[in-house]
């Protein structure tokens, strides 16, 4: 049976910093919280498609906005919904596909929806190994998401 | 000279940019696309052994990952020496079209359509895919995405892994049906042929019904007269997964045919001060220049390519939409560039249909989806139809199988030198007299949306608030004098 709660991390796992979301998704599957983890590459409407249906979602993304490497920025749809033209199929944001979803499927979509932003350092490199400074954000985003959840269950249960 | 710069295209990784520069009457005197390439991944690939290169490969770019997986996947055959079971191969195909569907459908809804729908001139903030589904309606839109999810999940079956393939094997598939999938799937293909009938009755409605926008269609301003190059099987119908590469000239004589390997006696890159990307030509006809016509070596590929150098497609809906789109324009080889997002529509019917051919193959439920595999040759070529055009893996290996070199040529580096063709055809034609507005500027970037660029991308952007572009004019004496940002 399907988990009300998910953790969703996005990014390529092959690109340094980028890969900041899919190790937290990776080291909440291995901590045993009661939650479900998707591991995406992409920002597309497949991010929909995995996060439908659960009550409390969170998903975590490395992201290049200006800040120091490592700040963790929580950023809601309408934060990052661009509407601006798309120049290619493959600039298809994040914003955009969560934001097509809660106008299209409101009844699908999580009711409680959180976006951690990591602010990467390097995205350029090919290795398995992020920076120290996303690292220890991603430590951080492990806590709160452990936080967050283990919270909700103590408050169902 | 005026310098005008669209930079950079929305994507933080491997992004693009538009410079044009007018002349002192303010017309345009040049334009170039630029891009800046990752180069980086096939060195990571060296040392992996070969069958780890699929699953790896996959994650270059989130759109693209069952692509490069296919063409990875073919080049292991070979490195294998092995050919996959007939039973392999057609799930391999299953898997490729259910892909095809996916990404064609979000290519078409995200990115040809809005220009259409909403129109070229319509504000940034509209002109996009949300503007879109405002145009249609939610109830559409919830349609086109629902159906569109049939084929993700069949891509995840087959790939035997959620959002992430890993079920090839060289010659062979590990992920085999069981007669209750195969039922889900052809229940599925009947979902995916309505979407992609609907998508081509919008298609219809919305552009081939307007004359306004058939000029765009059929208009000089985005014409491209290169060469083409795209798979055909044994009875010249496109191929998508596997054929034979045919080269077509501008005037759609067939110039060459070759397989595999041979890719390297028949393409050639031509390095510019530039760009970080290298420029194909046509080896044997030469580098003649960034020049359109007669005797050019550019080519393109991709859906309209395809449509090009083929007699049609092979199921029955599909290619009578291909006999249509031909007599519409009145002339083979179309060179009219917005024919890619009319192709692309109805290349998504034919792989809606492929699907249900295959799920109702009485084969595609068998186990005999391995072939034993033969000795280790050192070289690998894997070619295939991307959605945005030809493939290639090439891999070279030690005696264990072991990557000692790898070379990878997607569809954004063949057209390179057509979408630089296009971008200076369109900025002449739209930009007079130094007036640059945003709707002109979208004018221009209309002119390299068909080919869908794939700039070497990781996998993903995201900027709170904004989709990074700007735009910088510059005067005669290439001094900034205006600087239109977004972020």
């Amino acid at each position: 049976m399907k988990n009300k709660y998910l953790v969703c991390g996005i990014g390529n796992p092959m690109l340094k910093d980028d890969r900041a979301g899919i190790e937290v998704a990776e080291r909440i599957e291995r901590s045993g919280l009661q939650v479900d983890t998707e591991i995406i590459y992409g920002v597309g409407f497949e991010v929909n498609d995995k996060i439908m249906g659960y009550d409390d979602v969170i998903i975590i993304d490395a992201a290049k906005i200006g800040n120091p490497p490592g700040t963790i920025t929580e950023a809601s749809v309408d934060d990052i919904f661009s509407d601006h033209k798309l120049a290619t199929s493959h600039a298809v944001t994040l914003g955009s596909t969560l934001k097509i979803g809660y106008e299209l499927f409101p009844d699908e979509m999580p009711s409680c929806l959180r976006i951690l932003l990591i602010e990467a350092e390097d995205y350029f490199e090919f290795t398995r190994d992020c920076s120290v400074p996303v690292n220890i954000a991603i430590a951080e985003v492990v806590r709160r998401v452990t936080d967050h959840f283990t919270a909700l269950q103590e408050n169902c249960c | 000279m005026k310098k005008i710069e669209i930079n950079p295209m929305t994507r933080l990784e491997g992004h693009g940019k538009i410079a044009i520069f007018l002349d002192d009457s303010g017309n345009v005197d040049e334009a170039f696309f630029q891009v800046v390439e990752f180069r980086g991944f096939e060195k990571f690939l060296v040392g992996m052994p070969i069958e780890e290169v699929p699953r790896t490969v996959s994650t270059i770019c989130g759109v693209c990952r069952g692509v490069h997986f296919t063409a990875a996947m073919k080049a292991s055959d070979g490195v294998y020496g092995v050919q996959p079971t007939r039973v392999a191969r057609k799930l391999r195909e299953l898997f490729f079209n259910a892909h095809y569907v996916e990404d064609h459908a979000v290519i078409l809804y995200a990115l040809g359509l809005p220009d259409f729908v909403v129109g070229p001139d319509a504000p940034a903030a509209e002109r996009n895919v949300v503007g879109l589904i405002n145009a249609v309606g939610a109830e559409i839109g919830r349609e086109v995405l629902k159906k569109r999810g049939y084929a993700v999940k069949i891509f995840e079956m087959l790939g035997g892994k959620p959002n992430h393939p890993v079920a090839a094997i060289p010659g062979g598939w590990s992920k085999t049906l069981s007669e209750l999938e195969r039922e889900q799937i052809e229940e599925w293909a009947h979902e995916l042929i309505d979407l992609s009938k609907l998508t081509l009755k919008v298609f219809g409605d919305v552009i081939l019904s307007n004359p306004a926008y058939m000029e765009l269609v059929t208009g000089d301003m985005y014409k491209v007269p290169v060469n083409y190059m795209g798979s055909v099987d044994e009875n010249n119908m496109v191929a998508l997964y596997d054929g034979t590469q045919k080269v077509v000239d501008v005037n759609g004589n067939d110039l060459y045919s070759y397989n595999g390997l041979e890719y390297i006696d028949y393409i050639s890159e031509r390095v510019l001060p530039w760009t970080y990307l290298k420029m194909p030509y046509q080896k044997k006809i030469g580098w003649k220049g960034i020049v359109d016509g007669d005797g050019t070596s550019l080519y393109s590929v991709g859906p309209l390519a395809r449509f090009n150098v083929a007699d049609g497609l092979s199921t029955p809906l599909a290619n009578e939409e291909f006999k249509t789109f031909f007599n519409t324009f009145g002339t083979k080889p179309v060179h009219n560039i917005m024919g890619y997002h009319w192709a692309r529509a109805i290349e998504l019917l034919h792989c809606s249909e492929n699907i249900l051919k295959l799920a109702r193959d009485p084969e595609i439920t068998s186990d005999n989806a391995r072939a034993p595999l033969g000795e280790v040759t050192g070289e690998g070529v894997g070619i295939i139809e991307a959605p945005r055009g030809t493939l290639i893996h090439h891999y070279n290996t030690d005696e264990k199988g072991i990557v000692t070199d790898a070379n990878i040529v997607v569809a954004t580096t063949h057209n390179k030198g057509p979408i630089n063709l296009a971008v200076r055809k369109a900025a002449k034609h739209f930009i007079k007299d130094g007036n640059v507005d945003e709707g002109i500027l979208n004018h221009v970037e209309m002119a390299f949306r068909p080919y869908d660029l794939c700039l070497g991308c990781a996998t993903h952007a995201v900027k709170p608030g904004s989709s990074p572009v700007e735009i910088n004019i510059y005067d005669s004496r290439n001094e900034l004098t205006r600087s239109l940002k977004n972020f």
